[in-house]
């Protein structure tokens, strides 16, 4: 009779904690393959993608893993619903660096000396955005210990104001990166097309790290 | 050996049979939370429970064993037989027992509670027809079940609103637990001391009155406080940046109030449960040596001895083993929901074994864990228990109700 048992069910919570860890080893990978692609060492693009695409495998079975463990009995302290688009929003930005990698292994690009400083600027500040969005999750276990409230959740706000504030820097630093490579007059068309698609996706990873903080906060204010 | 020998041995034995049950099977969901929370070890739950359950049997556990041994039913349709009603009790016990045996076998999550209730009321009716069933009690009873349950998730929801409230949300949390830790011991000690003393003494041949029962649970509860706040402030201060380690702290003062409310509600259950075995058999010593149906002599205290004697045995031999699975597996539960939700649970249940309503100590539980669930105090809930606890709802009372007719009129048949 093991009936306080059947009431707890596995919570989905340290899995989603498992699931950035490995949306983290992604993102961890941007600068290497970025810098691959700038020196021009095709065959480590190839390699660093090769890895991307396993990691982003794994994170992949941790997210399916997740939603056959949430039926409709389950009940979460957050609704359901902000708890998927949680897990998606991190899905999304393994997706986005698997694009990355696909996007450099179409073509070898030379990159023009005038894009290569402010491109490697952008991708720092996007690992390190990443990165922090990455940190937000692993404060989810304090946050349901804390009951969503107290100094926990005003870290977390904090946080999520923050990652805000960069994300739209980083909007910024994206957008001068676009005027430059668009002023350039020497770019064959498809090179034109895929480093405007590199960068898109780069603020792309940002927009997602953003999401994040946003998901943490409907948590908090519910 | 004459018919009333035999009858007495056969209904010890049942009410040893059904004791050792009910310690088996239902002690483990008590301290289920306490040990899965890591406030207790498996061996301290044992220790802890065995005096808890015996206390809670001896002392309070007269009142709901009234109810069932001559609460139910009309003894007057028994006048010209006495003995019919003899086996009536004893063909309860038996179909509850065996009841709980193959729920348990088949996993489901019956109440030993639901189990002998039925029973009796099943024998009664197949002896009197429906006139034979005080049916004001019983309806008093069947409320309680459906109440239980809703008032203890009521009181955990808001005993965890208010944790929330008063010491998670703060700056300093750790700080706010160890002023309240000692209120928090002081409810304790003085709701428990209250239901020993108020007409709980009587075994004892000690009978307070109202007020002074509640003045000397209110010293034994200053007394509670007085011990337990300099032990809480000699707890080490973690400063309040560091909030990981501010929350740990926090959850480790919960694990002192936890190891108390493990004592509290192995009490409430000893002190409602051992009248699932110990009812009938009180109507059957009660018969067998007056030779009347009138019950008017008082729980014989040997009896709720025995009872809680039992229930300690069947826990020591068979609950372990049950009490380990689930305190290794329940892993999610913090200190300070387990507190929660065990505090809830066993005032409930107590306060209604002062009424002498037999209630279920399980599904009250099951309420109040729902209950801190429901207030976001816990990562997962899952609800489809309460589906499971409908339908074993629905199965016992008839089944038992049957069974235990069915073996009324065999004894009947059988020894006239």
């Amino acid at each position: 009779m093991r009936t306080i048992l059947s009431m707890f069910a596995k919570s989905p919570f340290k899995p989603l904690v498992s699931h950035i860890d490995k949306v983290n080893e992604c993102v961890n990978q941007i600068k290497p393959l970025f810098d691959a692609f700038l020196s021009s060492d095709y065959e480590k693009v190839e390699s660093i993608a090769k890895e991307i695409s396993k990691v982003e495998h794994k994170a992949d079975k941790i997210k399916d893993d997740i939603r056959q463990h949430l039926p409709q009995s389950i009940f979460l302290p957050v609704d359901k619903r902000d708890f998927m688009h949680l897990l998606s929003a991190q899905d999304d930005i393994a997706d986005a660096v698997e694009d990355l990698a696909v996007l450099m292994r179409i073509k070898n690009i030379n990159i023009p000396d005038a894009l290569s400083q402010p491109l490697i600027e952008l991708v720092d500040y996007v690992v390190t955005l990443a990165n922090d969005a990455c940190g937000m999750i692993r404060e989810l276990e304090d946050l349901l210990e804390a009951s969503f409230g107290g100094a926990e959740a005003e870290k977390v706000e904090k946080m999520a104001s923050d990652l805000g504030i960069a994300e739209y820097e980083a909007d910024k630093m994206q957008f001068l990166l676009a005027k430059r490579l668009f002023s350039l007059n020497d770019l064959s068309a498809a090179d034109l097309f895929l480093l405007n698609e590199l960068i898109k996706k780069l603020g792309g990873v940002a927009d997602q790290s953003e999401k994040i903080g946003k998901t943490l906060r409907v948590f908090i204010s519910r | 050996m004459d018919l009333n020998t035999f009858l007495m041995v056969f209904a010890i034995s049942a009410c040893i049979y059904m004791a050792c049950n009910i310690g088996a099977n239902d002690v483990a969901n008590a301290m289920g939370t306490s040990v899965g929370s890591g406030s207790l070890t498996f061996k301290q739950a044992i220790y802890v429970a065995a005096i808890a359950e015996f206390a809670g049997a001896y002392f309070v556990g007269g009142h709901v064993s009234d109810t069932i041994r001559k609460g139910m039913l009309d003894p007057s349709i028994f006048e010209d037989a006495p003995l019919h009603l003899v086996y009536g009790m004893i063909a309860a016990l038996v179909a509850a027992a065996l009841w709980l045996n193959i729920a348990s076998y088949l996993g489901w999550p019956v109440s030993t509670t639901h189990s002998i209730v039925g029973a009796v009321v099943g024998f009664g009716i197949m002896a009197g027809g429906l006139d034979a069933i005080n049916w004001s009690k019983l309806w008093a009873v069947v409320m309680s079940w459906v109440v239980s349950p809703v008032m203890g998730g009521l009181v955990a929801f808001l005993l965890f609103k208010f944790l929330t409230d008063q010491v998670f949300r703060r700056r300093n949390p750790l700080l706010y637990a160890k002023r309240i830790l000692p209120f928090m011991i002081f409810l304790v000690c003085v709701i428990l001391a209250n239901a020993m003393f108020y007409k709980g003494l009587k075994n004892l041949h000690l009978d307070f009155s109202f007020v002074q029962a509640i003045v000397y649970s209110i010293v034994f509860g200053i007394i509670g406080f007085l011990i337990s706040r300099p032990l809480a402030k000699r707890i080490p201060d973690v400063p309040k940046e560091n909030i990981h380690n501010q929350l740990e702290a926090t959850e480790n003062i919960f694990k002192y109030l936890q190891i108390t409310t493990a004592f509290y509600i192995a009490f409430a259950h000893g002190s409602n449960d051992v009248a699932n075995a110990v009812g009938p058999l009180a109507a059957v010593v009660s018969i067998l040596k007056s030779g009347t149906v009138a019950m008017k002599v008082a729980m014989p205290p040997w009896i709720l001895a025995l009872g809680g004697g039992f229930i300690v045995l069947g826990l020591l031999i068979w609950g372990r083993r049950v009490m380990e699975t689930i305190g290794k597996k329940i892993t999610e539960i913090t200190p300070s929901r387990g507190f929660c939700a065990t505090f809830s649970g066993a005032t409930v249940v107590l306060i209604c074994s002062k009424m002498g309503l037999p209630v279920s100590t399980t599904h009250t539980l099951v309420g109040s864990v729902i209950g801190v669930g429901l207030a976001r105090g816990l990562p997962t809930l899952n609800l489809g228990i309460v589906k499971e606890i409908m339908i074993s709802w629905v199965a016992t009372v008839p089944f038992t109700a049957f069974l235990a007719a069915i073996l009324f009129k065999v004894m009947v048949l059988a020894f006239g």
